[in-house]
């Protein structure tokens, strides 16, 4: 699992997931994304190259949501393949962490 | 099925009982995909059932003590239906009788454990638990209708 970031304009940071959120994959993001939800404001998780999800992996969003919440900032997710996103719709984290379809609204969403 | 009506064992992996080891699992199912032309969704289903149930019984089971073995058989037992049993010798605990926790809600707090059983739910078409003289014994059936169809 490789992660990257984005700067984008209007103060919110692209996290481009790569690979798979399995065990592993959540062990190698961990630190930075919960470091990410320390330090900004609105987190777009780019979830488009994201293969696979477990359980292990959404710990990885929804920690750092959380964190991100607590400190009044948002976290979207974008673009889940029909599997991804049937893991969060199945957990419910949908419910929790917005998701959206289209960069558009998802950049809306964090203005 | 088999001519007797009992599945025969096509393929087995054995695990010790160490989170690190379930990346195993994946690597098993990639082969066992290629080797039966499953769909890329079937297998990722696959791949979230044993896994989840496969840290439960690791986390739970053996409360996270290395040194214990894990099996996980294959079999196929009907057009495009792959059939897995995860076998081991922790103390008998039946999932399917476990409440099912509630989806996550916005308006309660962010917890994310107790999806395992959710994700078997929603993903496997067959779910089976045996208690067994040495432990318990989990097995969990996927239909491949993407690959099903295909092949009419």
């Amino acid at each position: 699992m490789a992660i990257s970031l984005e700067e984008l304009t209007g103060g919110i940071t692209k996290v481009t997931l790569d690979g798979r959120l399995d065990i592993d994959g959540a062990l190698a993001v961990d630190n930075e994304m919960n470091a990410i939800a320390g330090s900004r404001k609105a987190v777009l998780v780019d979830l488009q190259a994201v293969s696979y999800l477990g359980s292990m992996g959404l710990r990885s969003l929804v920690a750092p949501a959380r964190m991100l919440k607590s400190r009044g900032g948002k976290m979207v997710l974008f673009g889940p393949n029909e599997f991804v996103d049937k893991v969060l719709k199945a957990s419910g984290i949908n419910t929790m962490i917005p998701v959206h379809y289209e960069m558009q609204s998802a950049l809306a969403a964090l203005e | 099925m088999s001519l007797h009506g009992k599945p025969e064992t096509q393929d087995r992996l054995i695990l010790d009982s160490r989170l690190s080891e379930i990346v195993r699992v994946a690597e098993w199912v990639e082969v066992l995909a290629g080797r039966h032309c499953m769909s890329v969704n079937i297998q990722l289903s696959i791949n979230l059932c044993l896994e989840e149930t496969l840290a439960n019984v690791i986390r739970h089971g053996y409360a996270d003590e290395p040194g214990h073995s894990i099996t996980v058989g294959f079999d196929v037992t009907g057009p495009a239906f792959y059939l897995f049993t995860v076998e081991d010798h922790a103390p008998l605990f039946n999932p399917l009788e476990a409440p099912e926790k509630t989806a996550l809600h916005p308006d309660r707090d962010f917890r994310i454990g107790g999806q395992g059983i959710r994700f078997l739910r929603r993903f496997a078409d067959l779910l089976e638990y045996d208690a067994t003289p040495a432990g318990n014994r989990m097995r969990m059936g996927f239909r491949d209708a993407e690959t099903a169809a295909i092949a009419k």
